[in-house]
């Protein structure tokens, strides 16, 4: 197969660290609330807060489906617990509350998924809940294009994460 | 050169360094790990040139000169066997993840999309490789330990 086997050269004067710049990426710590928005990439401050807001409601009704799948599925603790754990940072992450009791009434205009709503059988429940997070993914790719940079930043990773445990919720069930 | 596309192009060298680092990486990756795994190697390999391609390109649009591949790249642990080499894959994924995570924020447009896609992307190998998630995908200022697991395939 046309796979390179590597330069055995591995060390030499022209040796660069393969991962040297990681440490870049932490100059700017998480994204702020405030209003130190003098970024140029879009989009008014108002919109950003409107689209935080709205990402923190998303991830609220995302934490309630894990929610009703767990209510109606209780053999699926030990595999949904983590998936939960890191929806739960994200609400936070966004500005909301990591523990929203799930009486809270959503304030968006789709109905929060009540237990009745989850599938019978295992597999079923963990295909709709890695779809709720795909679609929710792309639709959180399209939405962060017209934001400031920071919070388009924090979006981009949280929709990845979501992409992520599409595939840990879909891998497993096969 | 306004003050926005310095910085974009910056962030794309740095992607663009990232890919190349990935590629030579992946080289390493290909040549040490088991059978059963190699296909997904060789795809991710192959997914890394197209990127190194492609950002290539988005350097020169924007009137800017391409960094090139260093000669030799210094491993962040030795990469002995398979087991390794999927830990490295690992690396070199959330690596990939954390400069594209800086590109999101310093493009616009279709470029944006692009980086977007290619952070989602390097964010779901990475879970391939490591069995586990992490919360926030080439953030490091966020990096934690992986919270969320399953049987690892290695």
């Amino acid at each position: 197969m046309p796979f390179p086997s590597p330069p055995r050269t591995l060390l030499g004067p022209r040796r660069r660290s393969l991962l040297a710049s990681a440490a870049g990426a932490a100059l700017l710590v998480g994204c702020s609330t405030d209003g130190d928005d003098s970024e140029s990439t879009g989009g008014s401050q108002s919109a950003a807060e409107r689209a935080r807001a709205r990402a923190a409601t998303d991830s609220e009704d995302l934490l309630r489906r894990y929610d009703a799948t767990l209510a109606a599925h209780p053999t699926l603790t030990e595999r949904l617990s983590p998936l939960r754990a890191e929806v739960v940072r994200h609400v936070t992450a966004f500005g909301g509350n990591g523990s929203t009791p799930s009486a809270t009434p959503s304030a968006t205009a789709t109905a929060s998924p009540s237990a009745s709503a989850v599938p019978a059988t295992a597999n079923d429940a963990l295909s709709d809940l890695a779809a709720a997070e795909r679609s929710l993914a792309d639709r959180r790719a399209k939405a962060l294009l017209d934001l400031p940079g920071e919070l388009a930043r924090l979006l981009a990773s949280v929709a990845a994460a979501g992409a992520a445990h599409a595939y840990l919720l879909t891998e497993g069930a096969k | 050169m306004s003050e926005e596309k310095a910085a974009e192009l910056t962030a794309l060298q740095a992607a663009l360094a990232a890919e190349h680092a990935a590629v030579y990486g992946y080289g390493v990756v290909g040549g040490r790990i088991r059978e059963g795994r190699r296909t997904e190697a060789k795809a991710a390999y192959d997914a890394h040139r197209a990127r190194r391609d492609a950002l290539v390109r988005e350097v020169r649009d924007l009137g800017g000169k391409p960094v090139a591949a260093s000669a030799a790249y210094a491993l962040p642990f030795p990469v002995p066997d398979s087991a390794t080499a999927v830990r490295l894959a690992a690396e070199l994924e959330e690596r990939v993840a954390g400069v594209y995570s800086d590109l999101v924020r310093a493009s616009t447009g279709g470029l944006r999309g692009t980086a977007t896609e290619a952070l989602r992307e390097a964010a779901v190998r990475a879970v391939r490789w490591r069995g586990g998630s992490v919360p926030f995908p080439g953030l490091a200022e966020r990096a934690a330990t992986p919270t969320a697991s399953v049987t690892p395939t290695a």
